[in-house]
């Protein structure tokens, strides 16, 4: 039983063997009135039952209000990938298809705590003072779009004020329609900035970095 | 899709080397392919891939012409399987792009995209193609609000609504059928007054009610408030334009080879294909390219396969040449 391939689950073992620090997979998740709740448990169950240092966390939506505030979810399901500490990883939906990846690497970004962001990069991204919230809408059939939301996340972990949330277009088509989204990935920084694509790694930072000019 | 289909990616972020016998710069089945042969002849082998393996193929919803999948295979799974293929033979692949290729005696240098150089003996392009945009008022400013270039990617987004497909050849054609499982009427405006794609996927597109053809027609103008909304066609025999409304514009009117890195070292054709010899070879001896992005006629995975046997196998006589100069 289960979702992994037992090939996969020996190629997963093999990289979380390379984990540093404890990571903490943190869901929120709602009875009622989620497609992918129980399949996103399902998964994040298989992946801690791979490596003594991921450990998952799971709470209810709409029953936990503190830990909501806490985490600052705003929708579900969302998970939290942390380590050392939060970095301001989100996936808001479920990351299946080709997000399912984002979700390794993450892990392991965030177990070192470090990304392979160019110096260039992560010098610029130093003028980022003040909180900024990077949406990354994608599918699941789109294979372009996990480097958007890598990129996204490396950013965050980069930098404490910077939130970086995968989005799961088809699961949240309100949010969706208010952005409209109708092709992935489409990324939103702080409601000001927007692009689309997978853009590479100095023109995703610039587009970030454009939104601290606005206002 | 979702459970059942979970991509693992075992993509490196970096090279592990600074030195290879061959760097392969393209994922797709010409890349992958020639990696198989390079890396069976005990070649030490690097991939550079920037966007996704498996090249534009990977979002072809159902590929029904590549031999051994009577069935047909989705071009997902068709490239993952091959470069799961490749890996297992000890290709090494990295998701990095090529900046620019040099000649330094019997070295050839790659530089990346993240400024890194990596020192190989011969150098395989097989960067493939890119889509062409159709340079018309209002596509860059609904693209991602209604303008699209990837059915696999964005077809869900159209679900009971209204879309067109611009282009007549293969991807625009079997991409109009796949968007039939989300919208509620399909339009494919063709500049001419028939087909180029596959006859049995015309055959197939002419048997679903909701397409329907508008023949010998251009899009001029794409136009919307917040997205999409319509688009101004012309038809190109009467010479009259009309408005068609509709929520959602696909763009598959053709490809352009990704060459721009490496215009100024290999000879390439007025279109920007790289031209080389029936093995593969370029103007550049231990500089290779295979696929789509050579001068050719036929762009389709098998013979994208093919090329890159044929690049790997070339490249295997190319090493084994210049050491035999050595000693």
């Amino acid at each position: 039983m289960g979702v992994l391939q037992e090939k996969d689950k020996e190629y997963l073992r093999n990289e979380f063997s390379k984990l540093k620090n404890d990571v903490r997979l943190i869901l929120f998740t709602q009875e009622d009135g989620c497609t992918y709740c129980s399949d996103e448990k399902m998964l994040m169950d298989e992946l801690s039952s791979l490596s003594p240092k991921i450990k998952v966390e799971y709470y209810d939506y709409g029953g936990q209000a503190d830990k909501k505030d806490t985490y600052k979810v705003d929708k579900f399901p969302a998970l939290i990938i942390e380590g050392a500490k939060d970095y301001g990883i989100r996936y808001y939906g479920i990351p299946a298809g080709y997000e399912f990846a984002s979700v390794i690497e993450d892990i392991m970004d965030v177990s070192q705590g470090t990304t392979n962001l160019s110096d260039n990069s992560k010098t610029r991204l130093k003028a980022i003072n003040r909180p900024v919230r990077i949406q990354v809408f994608v599918t699941p059939s789109c294979p372009y779009c996990p480097k958007a939301v890598r990129t996204a996340h490396k950013i965050a972990i980069e930098n404490e004020f910077v939130t970086a949330d995968m989005v799961e277009a088809t699961e949240f088509p309100d949010i969706s329609n208010r952005y409209s989204v109708q092709s992935v990935p489409k990324i939103v920084v702080n409601d000001d900035v927007e692009f689309v694509g997978a853009l590479p790694e100095d023109q995703f930072v610039d587009g970030v970095l454009s939104a601290l000019e606005q206002h | 899709m979702l459970l059942s289909d979970l991509t693992i990616e075992k993509t490196k972020e970096k090279p592990s080397c600074e030195s290879y016998d061959c760097v392969i710069i393209g994922g797709g089945p010409a890349g992958l392919t020639a990696g198989i042969y390079t890396a069976r002849a005990r070649l030490k082998t690097l991939l550079l891939e920037e966007k996704a393996i498996g090249g534009e193929i990977v979002v072809a919803d159902i590929v029904e012409n590549y031999p051994g999948f009577p069935k047909g295979i989705s071009g997902s799974d068709l490239t993952s399987a091959m470069e799961e293929q490749a890996r297992s033979f000890g290709v090494e692949i990295c998701e990095v792009g090529a900046h620019s290729i040099a000649v330094e005696g019997d070295d050839r240098i790659v530089n990346t995209t993240d400024d890194r150089r990596i020192v190989s003996k011969a150098v395989i392009i097989a960067a493939g193609t890119e889509s062409v945009k159709l340079n018309v008022k209002g596509e860059k400013q609904f693209t991602g609000r209604g303008v699209s270039y990837c059915a696999q990617c964005d077809g869900a987004f159209f679900r009971d609504k209204e879309a067109i497909v611009i282009g007549g050849g293969d991807t625009a054609i079997g991409d109009a059928i796949f968007l039939t499982r989300f919208v509620r009427k399909l339009s494919v405006v063709h500049r001419r007054d028939k087909l180029r794609a596959e006859k049995i996927l015309q055959e197939k597109a002419f048997g679903i009610p909701i397409i329907e053809f508008i023949w010998d027609s251009v899009v001029t103008e794409i136009k919307g408030a917040k997205t999409v909304q319509a688009v101004d066609i012309k038809n190109l025999k009467t010479g009259t334009s009309s408005t068609k409304r509709t929520d959602g514009v696909f763009i598959f009117i053709g490809t352009k080879p990704n060459t721009l890195f490496v215009k100024d070292i290999v000879t390439l054709n007025e279109s920007g294909y790289i031209i080389t010899t029936s093995e593969m070879g370029t103007n550049v001896p231990g500089i290779f390219a295979a696929g789509d992005v050579r001068e050719k006629t036929v762009r389709q995975v098998s013979t994208a396969v093919g090329d890159g046997a044929t690049a790997g196998a070339a490249v295997q006589r190319y090493i084994e040449r210049l050491e035999t100069v050595r000693e």
